[in-house]
């Protein structure tokens, strides 16, 4: 009996590479329509590779746990979302105020055990602190997946490994990866009592705050900062442009270590009294995907495989707002269904699964990911990151430093920009890009 | 053959910090691992029990978090792992842990069968100690071998064990059940595979025991069983390096170099002296 079992264990409907966001939602949601589903880890339990701790979108992830408002690990409901420019001192800060639970704050780490306990409860296993070396591919259909010595067949493997694409590279699906798709996001954690965060932030009790901040901050490296306030601590960092970091390094134009530009920032007179007597409990790096369509492979499907969240590319950022949870998400969920649909068309051939890679372009993310396309180029223009703050913030400074006169919006407008040497027609026509792409 | 192995979850080694208020370690964030001394012994178990067929069984004592180390253990190919845990055995010291191992490996006897070998780790990187094994042969009354590097299992339930010392290596046969502590770094230890975590995990081969299960005097354990006192700790300062960078010319002029800094300094001379000629200052 025992080997009978051990021989049928070397076998699954569906082998999940990767217990991310995604890789947890498609182990749910196959092993509750009944696919016998492995999930595996790198790490010491799902999500533990990851960092961020900010702000996910809350639909996409209702959609397959009506349950989420109540049971996740959710920190605090976004009510409001702030943006900022700073130059030097300077700031200029515009806030929205929400008005419904649109998005929440969280660890990802947390959020993502809850996602793998799910897939647990409706039937999958999931196996850490194993590496997958390989899927395996025999005569052009997927066979399985090798880890050391043991061979694991599937009929469907799920890549969901994330941004370093390591088994995607070996099959050739995917190449290296390039500086410039990529950032670098470095985090610290704040302790912070939660009545505090919450008379400083000006929130209700159990709202939160989501902060995006553009400027000197960065010492001219394409990125930003930000600022998200968990339940009991604030999650602060910055997000910096890998290929163009190295290019200012290489030329000097860089001189400090990314933790010294993190230290400047929770040190900013502006920023810093929101935090003023919390500790460091926690700092962390992770790459991050710059965004845009640059970094999805040009195909998310052969026989027997499907490619999902970061792997695939799926990551929305529009410079306001990034998205990676909830794309994520949605990628596994359309890839559940094109496994179950395939299932019943009979059989998980590159034709029955390219209904994945429509379903995407059909999706928001897609629409998303087309409509800021080429957002990566603006963001690569030094001139939102050094000119377009110091600019703002001049302007601010005109109106609201004066002594004694006012200028006029149109004056304090022009004199800054003679001031800080651009051109208005530049500054129309930058805007007029930007207008488009966001 | 019934072989049992020994496994502790430990704090990973330079993580940890000192309390010097309570003289215990700041376990709190500090990311746990199998002791790596343990890995020999779970290498030597599975090697035996491959040549001469039976099981083996891993336990450790600890809080629930250990479970992740008995699951490296099952990955690695041990047939079954016992995690014991409850929280009257928080505290323990070496004798409170080695009596709660002793029960255990007892319990086993009864409800599994007779066992023939019990195989630790030399010692633990977070205390050290070594005490473990030695005391669990004394609680069972069976005899006990440390700095084993090797053992093969002979007829009769016989074993015979090679351990290595500084000066000369030494053979025993001894009649089994006894108790084996396996030198470190003695042997390299097989990787975790994929295939045993699965079937652990659908043979449920993982189970765990409480004080309802091992039903021991809770005078005897934890904390109130641990006659070990912390009388004082002392915070070592760490001695700050002198690093100086030289570009040598070649191999000839970096040698004469590393002497000539060696013969400025009173101590390092001295050292120099006694291990190149023998001299005494």
């Amino acid at each position: 009996m025992r080997v009978l079992i051990a021989m049928v264990r070397d076998r699954f409907d569906i082998v999940i590479v990767g217990a991310g966001p995604a890789g947890c939602t498609a182990a749910y949601l196959l092993a509750k329509a009944g696919f016998s589903v492995l999930l595996v880890d790198r790490g010491r339990g799902a999500g533990s590779k990851l960092l961020w701790g900010g702000k996910a979108y809350a639909q996409p992830l209702r959609d397959i746990w009506p349950e989420l408002d109540r049971e996740a690990p959710i920190h605090r409901w976004v009510s409001r979302d702030r943006f900022s420019f700073v130059w030097g001192d300077r700031v200029l800060t515009l806030e929205y105020k929400l008005g419904r639970k649109v998005a929440f704050t969280v660890y990802l780490p947390e959020l993502v055990s809850w996602m793998a306990r799910k897939a647990e409860s409706v039937g999958a296993t999931f196996i850490d602190e194993v590496v997958i070396d390989e899927i395996i591919v025999r005569d052009g259909v997927v066979y399985g997946v090798r880890s050391g010595n043991d061979i694991i067949r599937a009929n469907v493997v799920v890549d969901a490994e994330g941004i370093n694409r390591m088994l995607l590279e070996k099959l050739g699906l995917a190449s290296k990866p390039n500086p410039y798709s990529l950032s670098l996001g470095v985090k610290e954690v704040l302790s912070l009592d939660s009545k505090l965060i919450e008379e400083r932030f000006n929130l209700d009790k159990g709202e939160g705050l989501a902060w995006l901040v553009a400027g000197d901050i960065t010492k001219g490296i394409p990125g930003g900062g930000f600022i998200y306030t968990m339940r009991d601590s604030i999650s602060i960092g910055l997000v910096l442009s890998i290929g163009h970091a190295a290019d200012m390094a290489e030329k000097g134009l860089l001189k400090e270590h990314v933790s010294s530009l993190v230290e400047s920032f929770r040190l900013h007179p502006y920023f810093r009294v929101y935090w003023r007597e919390a500790d460091i409990i926690e700092y962390g790096g992770r790459m991050a995907i710059e965004g845009g369509l640059s970094y999805m492979p040009k195909k998310l499907y052969t026989n027997g495989l499907l490619v999902v969240g970061d792997a695939a590319g799926l990551l929305v950022n529009t410079g306001y707002t990034i998205r990676g949870v909830d794309t994520a998400v949605t990628s596994a969920r359309l890839a559940a269904e094109t496994i179950v649909e395939a299932h019943n068309k009979g059989g998980f051939t590159e034709d029955n699964l390219r209904a994945y890679e429509e379903k995407i372009k059909r999706s928001y993310i897609y629409k998303e990911l087309v409509e800021h396309r080429g957002i990566e180029d603006v963001f690569r223009d030094q001139f939102f990151f050094t000119k377009f703050p110091a600019l703002a913030t001049r302007i601010g400074a005109k109106l609201f430093e004066s002594d004694y006169e006012e200028p006029s919006m149109l004056r304090a407008l022009l004199d800054s920009a003679r001031e800080e040497d651009i051109s208005i027609l530049r500054i129309i026509y930058k805007l007029g890009r930007v207008a488009r792409k966001l | 053959m019934r072989i049992i192995v020994g496994i502790k979850w430990v704090p990973n080694t330079q993580a940890v910090r000192f309390d010097p208020e309570t003289g215990t370690l700041i376990r709190r964030g500090v990311p746990s691992i199998v002791n790596p001394h343990d890995l020999p012994a779970i290498e030597l178990a599975l090697r035996l029990r491959d040549s001469a067929g039976g099981e083996v069984i891993a336990i450790s004592m600890a809080p629930p978090p250990a479970v992740k180390g008995l699951e490296l253990a099952l990955g690695m190919g041990v047939d079954l792992a016992i995690l014991v845990t409850d929280r009257v055995y928080a505290g323990a010291d070496t004798l409170a842990t080695s009596y709660v191992l002793s029960h255990t490996i007892r319990k086993i006897e009864r409800e599994y069968g007779s066992v023939d070998l019990v195989i630790f780790g030399q010692e633990t990187i977070d205390s050290s100690t070594a005490h473990i094994p030695a005391q669990v042969a004394s609680w069972l009354e069976w005899p006990y071998i440390y700095y084993v590097r090797e053992a093969r299992i002979l007829d009769n339930k016989v074993v015979r064990v090679v351990r290595e010392l500084e000066e000369y290596i030494e053979e025993y046969e001894l009649e089994t059940p006894a108790v084996l502590g396996v030198a470190m770094r003695s042997l390299k230890p097989r990787h975790v595979s994929l295939s045993n975590k699965i079937r652990a995990r659908f043979e449920k081969k993982l189970i765990i025991w409480s004080n309802n299960d091992l039903k021991l005097d809770t005078r005897c354990v934890g904390l109130k069983g641990s006659p070990t006192i912390v009388a004082k700790t002392i915070d070592m300062p760490e001695v700050p390096r002198r690093k100086e960078v030289y570009k040598p010319r070649d191999a000839r002029d970096a040698a004469r170099w590393i002497i000539s800094r060696m013969l400025e300094d009173e101590k390092l001379r001295e050292l120099l002296q006694r291990t190149l000629w023998g001299v005494k200052s």
